[in-house]
């Protein structure tokens, strides 16, 4: 009998548990961004002269009509941050838009997963592949097997360590370390050039981090030497670090000017530690890169001085080079993106086009 | 002759003031390692004497150490719960989830969503024998893996209640800090005054013996994974009142090294049969005084890991100096 209970006693447990799942409710979402809102694809920044190209001549293969082709794209992490949700959703759209048979992966922040999907995608016919990388080594057995199809590749937003126009046809993302000069552009403006600022940095060892860092703290130093970065220290990208990093910042350096996140999750995890401070909107400047609803939001209510944007909506772009490419045309085998910036200036007219 | 005897003397005295050293710094190493690190920051670090500062650390802490109870139990009853980070994750999930009923009822889910984690850990541990690191390694990924499914990205929190839980307090503390002392007294009592403690030591110690005794050897262990899995899904629930979001992806990442971390330099023995609860709390507490410091002092966060590794040394020398004899 007792035995029996006990038993009945789990099962009980966990049938609650899964029947209550059915009635989940949470909170109603208000400020979730309405559908219709404005999908501001990239634009190419100016190529600079004598910027290297790629056409079909040079990479070997024949013509393509891209309206007839398969697309495979491989993503490489969980579509958990805004950043990604809007990368997957901008090249699904665009290949909806076109009428493209579309194949698509995920490899969940794992490398070895991201090559064999890449392999599945070419094993099941993609003609053309779009790859977000996870990482920019180890590619050479997935290149060595598109380029025996002549299957051309476009990667986006991280680059690969490969010869472009050899191993893949180009790359299509955001010069970070550009990105770093505009915040610190945005510090100097908000803080008139003098005075203390703090990084918060993005995860040790990433290749992001380290050029928002380089572009921030040269420009620094070069524009305004009064400007001086007094603390730098990691919030690996999450909230929650950020927060825990500026409660401490805050307490040993009340009297901080501005602090600069390298991505805008951290940089609401510092406007949580700041309120909790007790301190003002617009006390400290904080500037922060991405672009993302919730950041731009911040600048409206006057939490955040200015956000850098570092566009993720890849499609429209990634889709016109693999068709400009497939006629036979000259694609650039570095294809630098045009990053807007929001400032108090448009936060409110152009909140609709973060994402 | 002589000298020869009298140096074996000496030598045996040295020899026993060294075990009496050990002895005394695996008893109170700990406490004196917070001691030092205070007296550290009141001299060097700008601000560090202020209210501000003492709250800030007790709610940063909070979470830690919650866990840490938990884990103190597993560990007392010669187990370990790795889980642990996965539950406060699998929490902030199902708070999202619930939040439209009210932080409550939000709560009550999360804490029978742990207890659910803990049943599983507990039945694979103790009915079908699996070792608890591959047991609670397995409630790890799968954990988290179920929490990313029910809240695929992070979830802002708006709930005035849930917020005012976060960053509220009672005659200047911080509810998350006031759980953690109520559930500090709670699992000490359960330790040192219950038939349910006594019975988990005499488990840590040997469960052979315990079963032969005629304890509920099964029972008790199914129990102690469930006290775990509530503890950090509590932790989960006050981590995610504090950020004012729920964020399944990276709440709770590495939580289950801290907490060990906490237990082991606490003082409490991997090798069970013995729960020092006063010890974990000045464990937890001086893993959060050492991050705080090394921040503070705009350290490189890679030092932060290495000051870490060094304190887990010094604990895991003296307890093994203590084994031995």
């Amino acid at each position: 009998m007792k035995p029996f209970v006990r038993r009945l006693s789990a099962t009980a447990l966990l049938t609650t548990l899964t029947l209550t799942l059915g009635c989940a409710k949470g909170e109603d979402d208000t400020s979730a961004p309405s559908k219709g809102a404005k999908d501001s694809g990239q634009v190419a920044a100016e190529p600079t002269a004598g910027a290297k190209s790629c056409d079909l001549a040079a990479y070997g293969g024949k013509k393509l009509d891209l309206a007839n082709a398969t697309v495979g794209f491989s993503q490489s992490e969980k579509e958990a941050n805004p950043f990604r949700i809007a990368e997957t959703a901008s090249v699904k759209a665009e290949a909806k838009k076109r009428g493209i048979k579309l194949l698509t992966a995920n490899a969940q922040s794992q490398f070895s997963k991201q090559i064999s999907d890449v392999q599945d995608l070419i094993a099941k016919g993609a003609d053309l592949l779009v790859i977000a990388p996870l990482n920019s080594d180890g590619w050479e057995p997935v290149l060595k097997q598109a380029a025996a199809k002549k299957i051309p590749i476009v990667t986006v937003d991280r680059k690969i360590n490969a010869k472009a126009c050899e191993d893949y046809v180009s790359f299509i993302g955001s010069d970070f370390v550009e990105q770093g000069r505009r915040a610190a552009d945005q510090m100097i403006k908000a803080t008139g050039g003098s005075g203390q600022v703090a990084i918060l940095l993005g995860t040790p060892g990433n290749n992001v981090t380290t050029e928002r860092t380089k572009g921030f703290t040269e420009r620094l130093a070069r524009k305004a030497p009064k400007l001086k970065v007094v603390f730098k220290q990691t919030g690996e990208f999450a909230r929650e670090k950020g927060q825990q990093v500026t409660e401490q910042l805050i307490q040993s350096k009340p009297d901080i000017d501005g602090i600069y996140a390298e991505n805008d999750e951290m940089g609401l995890g510092a406007v949580n530690a700041l309120k909790g401070a007790g301190k003002k909107p617009g006390e400290v400047k904080i500037v922060t890169v991405d672009g993302t609803r919730n950041a731009v939001q911040g600048i409206v209510d006057k939490w955040i001085y200015g956000v850098v944007e570092s566009n993720p909506r890849f499609g429209p772009l990634a889709f016109q080079t693999l068709e400009d490419f497939g006629k036979g045309g000259k694609v650039g085998q570095s294809i630098v993106i045009k990053d807007s910036a929001y400032t108090p200036a448009n936060a409110e007219r152009d909140l609709s086009k973060a994402f | 002759m002589t000298e020869v005897a009298e140096a074996a003397g000496t030598r045996r005295r040295t020899g026993r003031e060294r075990t009496r050293l050990t002895a005394w710094l695996q008893e109170y190493g700990v406490y004196a390692g917070v001691v030092v690190l205070l007296l550290f920051n009141t001299v060097f670090t700008e601000h560090f004497l202020s209210a501000e500062n003492f709250r800030t650390q007790a709610v940063q802490v909070a979470p830690i150490l919650i866990v840490a109870l938990g884990m103190a139990l597993a560990i007392g009853s010669e187990g370990i719960d790795l889980s642990v980070g996965s539950v406060m994750a699998l929490s902030t999930s199902l708070v999202a989830l619930y939040l439209g009923y009210g932080p409550w009822v939000a709560l009550l889910v999360a804490v029978v969503g742990g207890a659910a984690v803990g049943l599983v850990n507990g039945s694979l541990i103790a009915h079908i024998g699996v070792q608890p690191i591959v047991a609670t390694l397995a409630l790890m990924v799968g954990g988290r893996g179920l929490a990313l499914v029910l809240l695929p990205q992070l979830e802002d929190v708006r709930d005035p209640g849930m917020r005012a839980l976060g960053s509220g307090d009672l005659l200047g503390v911080p509810y998350p800090a006031l759980v953690a002392v109520v559930l500090v007294l709670l699992v000490g009592f359960t330790v040192r005054r219950t038939t349910f403690g006594r019975q988990l030591l005499a488990i840590g110690d040997s469960r052979p013996a315990a079963r032969l005794a005629g304890l509920p050897v099964r029972r008790v262990l199914i129990c102690v994974y469930v006290c775990s899995g509530v503890l950090a899904a509590v932790a989960g629930f006050l981590a995610t009142a504090r950020l004012q979001a729920s964020d399944p992806t990276s709440l709770g990442t590495l939580m289950e090294l801290s907490a060990i971390t906490a237990v082991v330099v606490g003082g409490t023995p991997l090798s069970g049969g013995r729960v020092r609860v006063g010890g974990t709390v000045a464990g937890a507490v001086l893993i959060q005084l050492l991050t705080a410091t090394l921040i503070k002092h705009d350290l490189p966060p890679s030092w932060t890991q290495l000051a870490q590794a060094v304190v887990i040394v010094v604990a895991v020398y003296a307890a093994r100096e203590r084994g031995k004899r």
